[in-house]
């Protein structure tokens, strides 16, 4: 292990009322690839946001380089050598990768104010081979990317021969195994060859164990432990930090334990005959008390298939029926007893500067409405019943969302759907950007749904989550349906993946 | 659990005044015109709590105020409709004319009830119907509308008319004025705030996508919040019409811009959404009209006002417009 490169002292940092980050100490030395675990709300993210600039620290000290380090915000971070990629799509959209990934490096490029763009295509190309990217060209608009591919753009903007220390904030959720791969490759050959310090903040336990050099466990804004390789390779490794993380022992359950495939007969949703964009006659029946299960790569079509069957993508043909009703709709949808939970958690599922109690009630004000009036004791009594239902951690119903954690978003947007009742609820990615904690608890209630008779379209690019969960597993590729897998004992990931690529 | 317990006991002084600095300071701006107003004034040997000066006052507020609350159910979504000046000017100009050839005021006032519907519907339903921003139906109306009156003046060959037989007296007695006034802004406040159609206006203003994905009818709604708009506004074209019973070519120029300055001096987001509120408009017109009739009083030279309003203007938006920092990175 080589030098220190960052020093963090006694480091707090204070939400209004929200404690993140307590009293943490933390020291990075060059050519490691340090994990950050924890639940969401641990404060795993904080630390490193504030290393990088985004946020100054309520109190403590931070010395980078032998320096005393105070960075105002994140560009000042980057040109000294520390940049973070963020979990969120943080690119510039209406404009080429080229400008993307030399923003704010214009002056490079030009002469006498005017930009040599031919200049900033042939570098960013090359830019973009160095790092293996070889679908993405630097003439192109951004817009025509995907999330994952402006995930590789945002990559190459941020590492450059001057990084001293990467942070890679929970990227690997948006993107996939090509995309992971690459990634991967690129933080072994900053830390190993370049003596680069890497923190990758991760609530996967199997990548940090598979990638990191030491990994460090926080819980409630506290460190509560560090692990070094060897210790990470020991057997019971999982458990443990599974329970430094937790606090406590979560047991063995976590997915359904039951191989019981069965379900009610009665049709709950189909999808008839239905075409849209590249998908060609789509049929699919969801009967009650059934966990429908949609696996693939992130571009096989399974997430447009739960858009079109809440009316938010209309077929040019065939139809979507629940009841004898055609969807048209996503308000035909809800009034129907459907609820849609978006994988674009913060822009699609939740209004962010709306409280937790304005996000629970909204699908059902219709039907809390007396007259024309809605009275807020009424809407105050359903968001109540739902936030202790779900437990989601906050002072109040009247707290906005955006100061939620990622899982207890995601629990709002759950709610959203259980104050409504609805009878299907199709997920997009449920437990994308969750901890295990909440997790487990998002898998006990969806094993409820079945139990209840509710009917479940479960789309999802874990496929361990699928396995564990779905009575049946559609397993899509280039927009359509290769195989499907009924719930069995002996399903196995290994068995399924050679049919999604 | 021990934590939740300090959470809540901390919440209250500053973290109030932290999250709440919009309100703070919009209040706080009428607040201190009103202060500086009655401190000032009488040195100078006048008072603006004479009679008088709050008939001024009154008059100076009500179209503007009548106009911005309806205006609120607009911009909580997001929108702009800059179609308003127009729209007050042909309302004021019908009511005349068919005022002095009916001898009533009463099918004026219900036919532009019937043109309102019918801007509402353009600047409202042409939007999510065609998929264009709300400002652009607007900018045609405004337009339009433009047309239409230079057409209407140009026929009756004068720029002004006036009404003849009826009595408009009653349209100057603040007393109705504040009347009226309190009447819009509780219906308005209860439509908005206990009713779906603010709820959703909001939420439309927040996030359209959440929204629509929740079951609101962005088409729906749209047109209901455009359509209490212009029924506030053929209110306010009632009054700005009767307190001089006439119209003219100019009636109603740059209204739309008096909304948006009472708006944001109000405390509304310019962008719409969760923090949009009735009161902004209430607060924000009355100190704009404070500003008007104020500030002549205290000393400052007319010409001298816009600056002066313009200045107070930086400072409010400043202080209520900046970015909020403060959330969890994630």
């Amino acid at each position: 292990m080589g030098e220190k490169v960052l020093q963090i002292r006694h480091m707090r940092k204070e939400f209004g009322p929200t404690v993140a980050l307590k009293d943490v100490d933390i020291t990075l030395n060059r050519g490691e690839i340090r994990g950050l675990i924890g639940e969401n709300g641990s404060g795993k993210s904080t630390i490193m946001s504030i290393a990088s600039g985004m946020q100054p620290p309520t109190s403590g000290s931070m010395t980078y380089l032998e320096k005393p380090w105070h960075p105002a915000n994140m560009v000042e971070a980057q040109a000294a050598g520390i940049s973070m990629i963020l979990q969120e799509a943080n690119t510039i959209p209406g404009v080429t990768v080229a400008q993307n990934i030399f923003a704010g490096h214009e002056k490079e490029f030009s002469r006498m104010g005017i930009i040599n763009m031919e200049k900033m295509y042939r570098e960013a190309d090359q830019l973009l081979e160095k790092f293996g990217i070889d679908r993405i060209h630097a003439r192109d608009s951004i817009n025509h990317y995907n999330f994952e591919d402006r995930k590789l753009i945002e990559i190459v903007r941020c590492v450059t021969d001057d990084t001293r220390i990467l942070v890679v904030d929970e990227t690997t959720t948006a993107l996939s195994l090509e995309g992971r791969e690459i990634l991967y490759r690129l933080i072994h050959r900053m830390a190993e060859e370049d003596d680069k310090t890497i923190v990758f903040v991760s609530h996967d336990m199997d990548e940090i164990i598979e990638h990191c050099s030491v990994l460090t466990v926080l819980r409630d804004g506290e460190i509560v432990g560090e692990l070094s390789r060897a210790e990470m390779d020991a057997p019971d490794a999982v458990q443990r930090i599974r329970y430094l993380m937790v606090g406590r022992e979560i047991g063995e359950k976590y997915y359904r334990e039951d191989f019981d495939s069965s379900h009610g007969e009665e049709v709950a949703l189909e999808l008839k005959d239905v075409p849209w964009g590249p998908i060609r006659h789509f049929n699919m029946k969801l009967h009650k008390g059934e966990i429908l299960g949609f696996g693939g790569l992130s571009g096989c079509g399974m997430h447009e298939i739960g858009r079109i069957a809440y009316g938010i993508e209309k077929p040019e043909g065939g139809t979507v029926i629940r009841n004898g009703k055609e969807i048209r709709t996503p308000l035909s949808a809800i009034e129907s007893g459907i609820g849609y939970i978006s994988k674009n958690r913060d822009r699609e599922a939740l209004v962010l500067d709306a409280s937790i109690e304005q996000n629970i009630v909204l699908p059902s004000l219709r039907s809390l409405e007396k007259g024309i009036v809605v009275l807020p004791g009424d809407e105050h009594r359903m968001a109540e019943k739902e936030i202790e239902s779900f437990r989601i951690k906050c002072y109040s119903g009247r707290q906005l969302v955006n100061t939620l954690s990622g899982g207890n978003k995601q629990k709002v947007s759950f709610a959203k759907w259980s104050a409504k009742e609805s009878e299907v609820i199709i997920m997009d990615c449920p437990t994308r950007g969750v901890d295990i904690g909440v997790k487990q608890a998002m898998y006990a209630l969806i094993e409820q749904m079945k139990k209840d008779g509710k009917a479940v379209l479960m789309i999802s690019e874990e496929l361990s989550e699928l396995v564990g969960m779905a009575d049946e597993i559609v397993i899509m590729k280039d927009f359509e349906v290769v195989k499907t897998f009924k719930r069995a004992p002996d399903l196995k990931q290994t068995d399924i993946i050679e049919y999604m690529i | 659990m021990e934590e939740t317990v300090k959470m809540t006991a901390a919440v209250p002084a500053r973290e109030w005044l932290k999250k709440n600095v919009t309100t703070v300071a919009s209040y706080g701006g009428l607040i201190f015109c009103v202060l500086l107003f009655t401190i000032v004034t009488p040195i100078k040997g006048e008072s603006i709590w004479s009679a008088e000066k709050l008939g001024t006052l009154m008059s100076n507020v009500i179209v503007t105020a009548l106009m911005s609350v309806g205006a609120v159910f607009i911009y909580a979504m997001g929108n702009l409709d800059i179609s308003i000046g127009k729209q007050i000017s042909i309302y004021a100009t019908l009511m005349v004319l068919l005022g002095n050839t009916t001898g009533s005021l009463v099918p004026g006032i219900v036919l532009c009830l019937l043109l309102s519907l019918v801007f509402a519907i353009i600047n409202g339903a042409s939007g999510p119907l065609f998929n264009i921003i709300p400002i652009i139906p607007s900018v045609v109306v405004m337009q339009v509308l433009s047309g239409i009156i230079t057409i209407v003046y140009a026929v009756l060959g004068t720029r002004s008319i006036t009404l003849r037989t009826i009595d408009y007296s009653v349209f100057k007695s603040p007393l109705l004025m504040l009347v009226v006034l309190l009447v819009e802004i509780a219906v308005a406040m209860f439509l908005f705030n206990y009713t779906r159609i603010g709820k959703y206006a909001k939420i439309l203003g927040a996030n359209k996508t959440a929204a629509i994905q929740s079951g609101v009818s962005l088409l729906k709604f749209r047109l209901l919040c455009y359509m209490i708009a212009g029924i506030c506004f053929v209110v306010a074209a009632i009054f700005q019409m009767g307190y001089t019973g006439s119209a003219s070519d100019s009636t109603g120029t740059g209204f739309e811009m008096n909304i948006m300055v009472s708006l944001i001096l109000g405390g509304m987001p310019i962008s719409g959404g969760m923090r949009s509120r009735i009161s902004a408009a209430v607060v924000g017109s009355f100190t704009f009209a404070l500003l008007d009739v104020g500030l002549p009083l205290i000393g400052l030279p007319t010409r001298m006002t816009f600056i002066a309003k313009a200045v107070i203007f930086l400072i409010v938006v400043l202080i209520t417009s900046r970015k909020k920092g403060g959330a969890l990175p994630r």
